[in-house]
């Protein structure tokens, strides 16, 4: 049996975290779309994949906050709901910001409507359908904001571009929305299924939300590959690895830090034979 | 109707059988899906174990995941790069099969992780010999049905006007709703419980009592997909291979365009003998094992 | 953008097609979890999940038909049958697993006499669970509810593509609305339900009221899409 060593951990409020969520990752899209622009390339499409796993955090720990409660569907629906909702977001928002003429203001616009819409299925949930979970509200708004922020982020680092044509046809046309669908959702919602049981811990929880994000932005360093060339594909790839490798490692000493024993091989525990 | 689209659809329904089966008994190896949560309970009741718990979020989106891992990783080197059709789709399922052995370990360390108050260990040696043959299963999926969305969208007449990652996200959601549907019965019906009476479902009261000793001693997961790969998993590979199959052959056989009647129809003829045949499946068993002999209500059998 | 009646038709059918998924998912028989284990009647899933697989299977024969055709009634019909025939496949096999390798009969724990053929139900359910199989009226009942999903995706697809005329864009659009009703639904019926005739199925108004709100915020927006510079 390994030595018992100290592990980083954390415990972060929700509502704090729900700031770092949003704020980072508007910030992180629209830092993405300034360095891209003021540069000329689109090498630093990197950072709007960064921003998106802001979102993910955010997502998961909702997940985490309302699935305590037992939905009595498990896990996978609502991270399915949630970049449900998302997708209608962005398109809405990227398309009518550019129909109004305030292309930049997409992604305030698809959050806005994605909040809302996320506060009113929370609603329908608990009034409609008799729920009665108090967070529901809060917790949805949170769900349909994150998915709405990882896909965004995700579109930006495939598509290097806010602009709702290059986007539809970077990420719509080519299908590549569907890796940004499925694999934000698992984001999403795996960390919190992946380690349900009793003895869950929102550091490990997080931290492998932070991990599949990772992987996720391998995926989409992969289509940018195709749309955005060689190098900004291979940059993202190479950072998408890097997150994933130390947020897996630091995952598995969470792990270590918090199972019982973790064992080479061996029968089972004496107090079972 | 044309022979060469008529191979096509039937290359595409053994595919899709293939990518059936392995999904199935992939889900098997890692025990995930519907009969995990007996293996999660297995240890809260007393029961610590040495079965795999890749609990990936329900098979659906997880292998819609890999399904769609491989085909956005096929479709950028078929369209971005020109490589050929097959290679880029080989090349597709190592990536899905990469992201699989991720998803898998990390729901085992952490779900194991959570029951540590119940003296659940993580075994490392687990995780070392089982993750690699569940993705290898999970490449033999993805290959499969990455293959059916090029052939789809490439080869078949009419292209299908989806692009190629969308085909595998549906195919991959319907492959992974067959099979928690169908092989994982055999699973959590036959293979996680053997200490009961045999022909009936599970009693409540064995809940999380699963079997957790082998032949010779403790049994792991692979002893699992020895026992539904006979089974479990040709039926699933049989029910996606229908609906893959029975689905494009109406639309091959009659163009959709002149005879669009006589492909829906042939559908719903389709429909209803599957319908019938359930009937007979229901009618056979209940005359060949009988009512339980335990019951004391008042309606007869 | 413009207003017309044609986006209100479009409006309407979007929101049918929402409806229809959100009731269609009330037919499937899904026991969950403990179906697996031949421990409750149904299909051995989540409902999202197998609404999902069927729905979408119909999504695509949808998009392929409407892909060479733009007759409405063979794209609806075709959604439908197409989510009809996985549907029933993925029961048929489930029903070969439950007589041949579990050997349990049929049986439903919630009514004393299947609707459809009479059968007495009680004596087959094994002790100690709630049912086990795929007994007849299940099986129509979620023959119906996959060609109701079928239909409603079907239904979301043609007015998205009438809008925008872009396939790709209006699948994974569709594919968005249709995971928003079918979750809805199916926190509506709590994850389990037998078919039409279990007594959860009489709380399908709450869902229709849900999904018709949901639907009616994304159908809105939905018809706003417009193509801007050519795409």
């Amino acid at each position: 049996m390994a030595e018992k060593t100290v592990v980083k951990g954390f415990k972060i409020e929700p509502k704090q975290l729900r700031i770092y969520g949003l704020v980072g990752s508007v910030v992180g899209i629209y830092l993405a779309y300034i360095l891209n622009s003021v540069t000329g390339t689109n090498i630093f499409s990197f950072v709007g994949a960064l921003a998106a796993l802001f979102g993910v955090v955010m997502g998961a720990n909702a997940v985490r906050r309302v699935c305590a409660y037992g939905i009595g569907t498990g896990v996978p629906s609502i991270g399915m709901l949630s970049l449900g909702m998302g997708t209608v977001a962005v398109l809405f928002g990227l398309n009518i910001a550019e129909q109004l003429g305030v292309g930049l203001l997409g992604v305030i616009l698809a959050l806005v409507y994605s909040l809302i819409f996320g506060y009113v299925v929370g609603l329908i949930a608990n009034r409609v359908m008799g729920f009665n979970i108090p967070i529901m509200e809060e917790g949805l708004t949170d769900l349909s904001g994150a998915g709405t922020l990882a896909i965004l982020g995700w579109c930006f680092a495939i598509s290097g571009s806010l602009a709702y044509a290059d986007i539809v046809k970077d990420v719509f046309n080519t299908g590549f929305l569907a890796i940004i669908f499925i694999c934000g959702g698992l984001a999403i919602l795996h960390p919190f299924n992946a380690n349900l049981g009793p003895d869950e811990k929102q550091d490990r929880t997080l931290v492998n939300g932070v991990m599949v994000g990772g992987m996720s932005t391998i995926a989409t360093g992969i289509c940018a590959l195709m749309t955005l060339g060689l190098a900004a594909g291979m940059v993202q790839i190479v950072v998408g690895f890097a997150i994933w490798y130390y947020f897996y490692v630091w995952y598995f000493r969470l792990a270590k830090r918090d199972a019982s024993a973790v064992v080479g091989t061996g029968l089972l525990p004496p107090s079972a034979l | 109707m044309d022979a060469f689209g008529m191979g096509l659809v039937a290359a595409m329904g053994a595919l899709a059988t293939v990518a059936g089966a392995s999904e199935d008994i992939d889900s098997d190896i890692g025990s995930q899906s519907n009969p995990n949560s007996q293996v999660q309970l297995a240890a809260q009741v007393g029961n610590p174990h040495r079965i795999y718990n890749k609990a990936i979020a329900g098979e659906p989106p997880s292998n819609a995941l890999w399904c769609t891992t491989a085909a956005i990783m096929a479709y950028v080197l078929i369209e971005g790069y020109h490589m050929p059709l097959l290679f880029a789709v080989a090349a597709g399922a190592s990536l899905a099969a990469l992201f699989d052995g991720v998803m898998s370990t990390s729901a085992y360390f952490g779900r194991s992780a959570s029951q540590a108050r119940f003296n659940q260990w993580i075994y490392l040696d687990i995780v070392r010999y089982t993750t690699p043959s569940i993705m290898a299963h999970v490449w033999i999926t993805s290959f499969c049905i990455c293959l059916i969305a090029v052939i789809q969208v490439y080869i078949l007449t009419p292209h299908h006007p989806f692009p190629i990652p969308v085909i595998g996200l549906v195919w991959g959601l319907t492959v992974g709703a067959i099979g928690s549907s169908v092989g994982d019965i055999h699973y959590g019906g036959e293979r996680e419980f053997q200490w009961r009476l045999f022909g009936q479902g599970l009693n409540t009261m064995l809940s999380g009592q699963i079997v957790r000793k082998a032949e010779a001693g403790l049994r792991n997961s692979i002893d699992n997909a020895w026992f539904c790969a006979k089974f479990g998993g040709p039926c699933t590979g049989l029910a996606f291979g229908l609906t893959v199959f029975l689905d494009n052959w109406r639309t091959t056989v009659f163009d959709p365009v002149t005879q669009a009647g006589a492909a829906i129809a042939m559908g719903l003829f389709f429909v209803i003998v599957m319908n019938l045949y359930n009937h007979y499946c229901e009618v056979s068993a209940r005359r060949k094992y009988g009512p339980y002999p335990g019951y004391k209500g008042d309606i007869p059998a | 953008m413009t207003f017309d009646i044609n986006t209100i038709i479009y409006i309407l059918e979007i929101i049918v097609g929402g409806l229809l998924v959100g009731v269609g998912v009330h037919f499937v028989p899904v026991g969950g979890a403990p179906a697996a284990m031949a421990q409750a009647t149904g299909i051995g899933t989540g409902t999202v999940q197998l609404a999902a697989g069927s729905g979408l299977t119909g999504l695509l024969s949808a998009g392929l038909m409407m892909s060479v055709t733009d007759n409405l009634w063979a794209i609806l019909a075709t959604g439908a049958v197409g989510a009809m025939i996985m549907i029933d496949a993925t029961m048929l096999a489930g029903s070969w697993i439950y007589a041949y390798a579990v050997g349990a009969p049929f049986a439903s724990a919630k009514v004393n006499y299947d609707p459809i053929t009479g059968f007495s139900q009680p004596p087959y359910v094994a002790p100690g669970t709630v049912g086990q199989g795929i007994p007849t009226v299940c099986f129509v009942s979620g023959t119906i509810g996959a060609a109701m999903g079928g239909l409603g995706g079907a239904m979301i697809y043609y007015p998205l593509v009438q809008i925008n005329g872009n396939p790709a864009m209006s699948a994974i659009f569709a594919i968005g609305i249709f995971f928003v009703d079918a979750v809805l639904a199916s926190w509506n019926i709590q994850g389990t339900i037998e078919g039409f005739h279990d007594p959860k199925f009489k709380k399908w108004p709450n869902a229709f009221k849900s999904c018709l709100v949901a639907t009616a915020i994304l159908a809105v927006v939905a018809v706003l899409i417009t193509p801007i510079g050519g795409v």
